[in-house]
């Protein structure tokens, strides 16, 4: 155990930090769930691939900088520090990259990585249907083999920004007479394929940052099927473990959050109830606790370890974590917690986070799932 | 940067845990009840696996471990609900010795021949006091009067007496020992688990064992996210106080904190997933239970330790933000 950085890492650090000093927007852009936003994050995209921070735990064959997971979280300590935008292209970085990386063939790599490292191809997921949401075996959406094409037909919900991004990626069954998890195939397509509708849906907040997406025969050619036809589930459940683990929330996410809610606190010390306080001074710990706990875990994958089900843990604890500390910045805004905006013009993005974090329990698996593959797959209780 | 335990240690843990488990049984405790709480056999397999002078130096016939590795066999003295005073005598007053330069006595604990109880003004109580060759009090060791006066714990297993005179306000006793009961919580609380999840594996009700009921799963489930969450809290306060850093007391009040959470939702969730039975002197979980009653109060409480790290946090008395996880000023610039 040696909890001190290197001086190669600190180094590190402190060309992070001079990268992102220079060049993080100083005006908070607009919201990601809406499209004038989208856009300008989109833009900060390209401004980050420019400096070639784009994906830098990629292989630099794909425009990474192939860092280790320490130096990945201190690259996100100082992008967070920074107040750095929220990644538009979060489901092509954290989720899909790393599937392609490890499903893809050597031509699906070039073809799609490079782009998504520089920030030219945005992506959406395509995985939850009507009646498919955390019964995602139950899946319908077909792709109906046509020589060297798939004709897709049906339809996909929640999907994250479909509204605005220019692909998407998802589940289909392509064996017609299969059930459940067998069947299915992962496939990638662009939005504005023919045949292809993509209906935006208003969410929490009033923006459209999840939209539907229906399907009408529309023809993918099969190499854009990642692994093999009926390989899907297993390679999306990889996939969802990239959501679920390390690389959806890194701890500085939520350490960011918690400092400035203790700048919130004091701000309104007067009027604060003594439960507020304990609530505050919880969020750091847990914010703390999260952070060195993503060390541990970094440590033990970067030494040859892995996580399954224990990414289960992560998930339920940053989404709770982040709900209880948005939810104690409520009750410290009192009256003003309302307002869209603040006194200035800006958003009050304590209530933004907080609608925003009221979803945390519910995407990349509700934390029901979670909590039965805890049960079920760490503490052995039966299925 | 690297979070891991090395192979020695991870080896050491797992030797303690299997002769515990081999040794240190249910059938023991209930037989520990009934016959005083005491079995000199306990304390000499403990000195013989080591444990008393895991943290005296080598020079005097110690093993010259850390903090780090005291921290994690304290958990697994926590998961067994061992009761002899080892961990105040090897993992509290050994190192509190040592660094104080106060080394006289050091041969004589790594032998397992001399037992210290730990006096401080933070408890109204001492334990182990009518057993120990000295107490720790102000700052010093000092002989044990003849005959303490007895308190009763609700914890059967614990043997308390009045503190009377003794005590003071020493701080790194206090940071010492708070660190070791938050150990010994979380063993506990991994304890109550699994025996929840035995439990919930065994107990049949409309005809499937109640632990294939999600209400069930998902009280286990809560359980363990709880637990986990605090060990690395828990590595990171003994990594602190091992090595000096400014912060240590923050991050052992962090742990205390955390680990008393942990054990006693542990324990209202373990008696719960054991029903009725779960009320009872015959199933073994009351001893962890009301363990991790006795070892929240101590060393300062849940009140206490959130306190300091409210003023440290809320008060301004450290830097904030994601870029200060490991901040590591020193104590003794």
């Amino acid at each position: 155990m040696d909890l001190n950085y290197t001086p190669e890492q600190i180094a590190f650090r402190a060309e992070v930090r001079a990268w992102m000093e220079a060049n993080v927007p100083k005006t908070p852009l607009k919201t990601l769930e809406g499209r004038e936003g989208y856009d300008q994050h989109v833009e900060w995209e390209r401004t980050l691939a420019s400096g070639n921070w784009g994906m830098v735990t990629w292989p630099e064959a794909y425009g990474g900088r192939n860092l280790d997971l320490i130096r990945w979280l201190i690259f996100e300590e100082e992008y967070y520090r920074a107040k750095a935008p929220l990644r538009a292209n979060q489901n092509g970085i954290f989720l899909l990259g790393p599937t392609i990386m490890e499903y893809g063939t050597d031509e699906q790599k070039a073809r799609f990585l490079t782009p998504m490292a520089k920030g030219e191809i945005m992506w959406a997921q395509a995985w939850s249907e009507p009646n498919a949401g955390s019964d995602m075996a139950a899946i319908r959406s077909r792709a109906v083999r046509d020589g060297d094409h798939y004709v897709i037909s049906g339809q996909k919900t929640w999907s994250s920004r479909a509204a605005f991004a220019d692909w998407c990626f998802g589940l289909f069954r392509t064996d017609q007479d299969s059930k459940r998890h067998k069947g299915l195939s992962f496939i990638l397509l662009p939005l504005n394929s023919p045949g292809v509708t993509v209906r935006p849906i208003r969410q929490l907040h009033g923006e459209t940052g999840f939209a539907e997406i229906f399907f009408d025969e529309v023809r993918v050619p099969v190499e854009n099927r990642i692994a093999g036809e009926g390989e899907g589930w297993n390679v999306a459940m990889a996939t969802a473990g990239f959501e679920r683990g390390l690389m959806l929330r890194s701890p500085a996410r939520f350490q960011a959050t918690a400092k400035r809610l203790v700048e919130l606190y004091r701000q309104h010390a007067a009027t604060a109830s003594p439960a507020a306080r304990e609530a505050v001074t919880q969020a750091w710990a847990d914010a703390e606790a999260y952070a060195l706990n993503t060390y541990m875990v970094a440590s033990t994958i970067q030494a040859g370890g892995h996580i399954g089900a224990e990414a289960s843990l992560n998930k339920i604890f940053w989404s709770e974590l982040d709900r209880a500390m948005h939810r104690v910045s409520m009750s410290l805004l009192g009256a003003a917690a309302e307002l869209r905006t603040n006194a200035d013009g800006s958003l009050n993005e304590w209530l933004e986070g907080y609608i925003f974090s009221l979803s945390g329990p519910i995407y990349a698996g509700s934390n029901e799932i979670q909590r039965n593959i805890i049960a079920e797959r760490l503490l052995g209780l039966p299925r | 940067m690297d979070f891991r335990f090395t192979e020695d240690q991870i080896t050491l843990r797992d030797s303690v845990r299997e002769y515990l488990e081999g040794t240190h049984t249910p059938e023991l405790l209930r037989k520990l009840d009934e016959h005083g709480n005491r079995d000199p056999q306990v304390w000499n397999g403990l000195v013989e696996m080591g444990l008393a002078g895991l943290l005296v130096p080598e020079d005097q016939g110690g093993l010259g471990m850390g903090l780090v590795e005291a921290a994690l066999i304290a958990v697994e003295l926590g998961r067994a609900d061992v009761s002899e005073p080892i961990v105040d005598t090897a993992f509290v007053a050994a190192p509190w010795l040592a660094a104080k330069g106060q080394t006289d006595r050091l041969g004589d604990i790594a032998a397992g021949e001399l037992k210290v109880a730990l006096a401080h003004d933070v408890n109204p109580w001492i334990a182990d006091l009518d057993q120990a060759g000295a107490v720790l009090s102000n700052g010093a060791l000092a002989d044990v009067a003849s005959s303490p006066v007895v308190m009763d714990s609700v914890d059967p297993l614990r043997r308390l007496s009045a503190r009377g005179a003794l005590g003071g306000n020493d701080p790194l006793l206090l940071d010492l020992a708070a660190l070791m009961s938050a150990a010994q919580l979380i063993g506990a609380a991994d304890r109550m688990l699994a025996l929840s999840v035995d439990y919930a594996q065994q107990r049949e009700q409309f005809g499937q064992p109640i632990g294939s009921f999600q209400a069930v799963k998902h009280h286990a489930a809560s359980v363990a996210v709880k637990v986990e969450f605090a060990k690395p809290v828990l590595w990171r306060a003994a990594y602190a106080l091992q090595n000096g850093h400014a912060r240590a007391p923050i991050h052992i009040s962090h742990a205390k904190l955390a680990a008393t959470d942990a054990a006693i939702f542990a324990a209202e969730t373990a008696i719960q997933i054991h029903g009725a039975m779960g009320y009872t002197y015959e199933v073994d979980l009351h001893f962890w239970m009301k363990r991790a009653w006795a070892l929240a109060g101590a060393w300062g409480d849940r009140t206490f330790h959130l306190k300091r790290i409210d003023d440290a946090v809320i008060g301004g008395g450290i830097d904030l933000g994601p870029d200060r996880t490991f901040a590591s000023e020193m104590i003794h610039a």
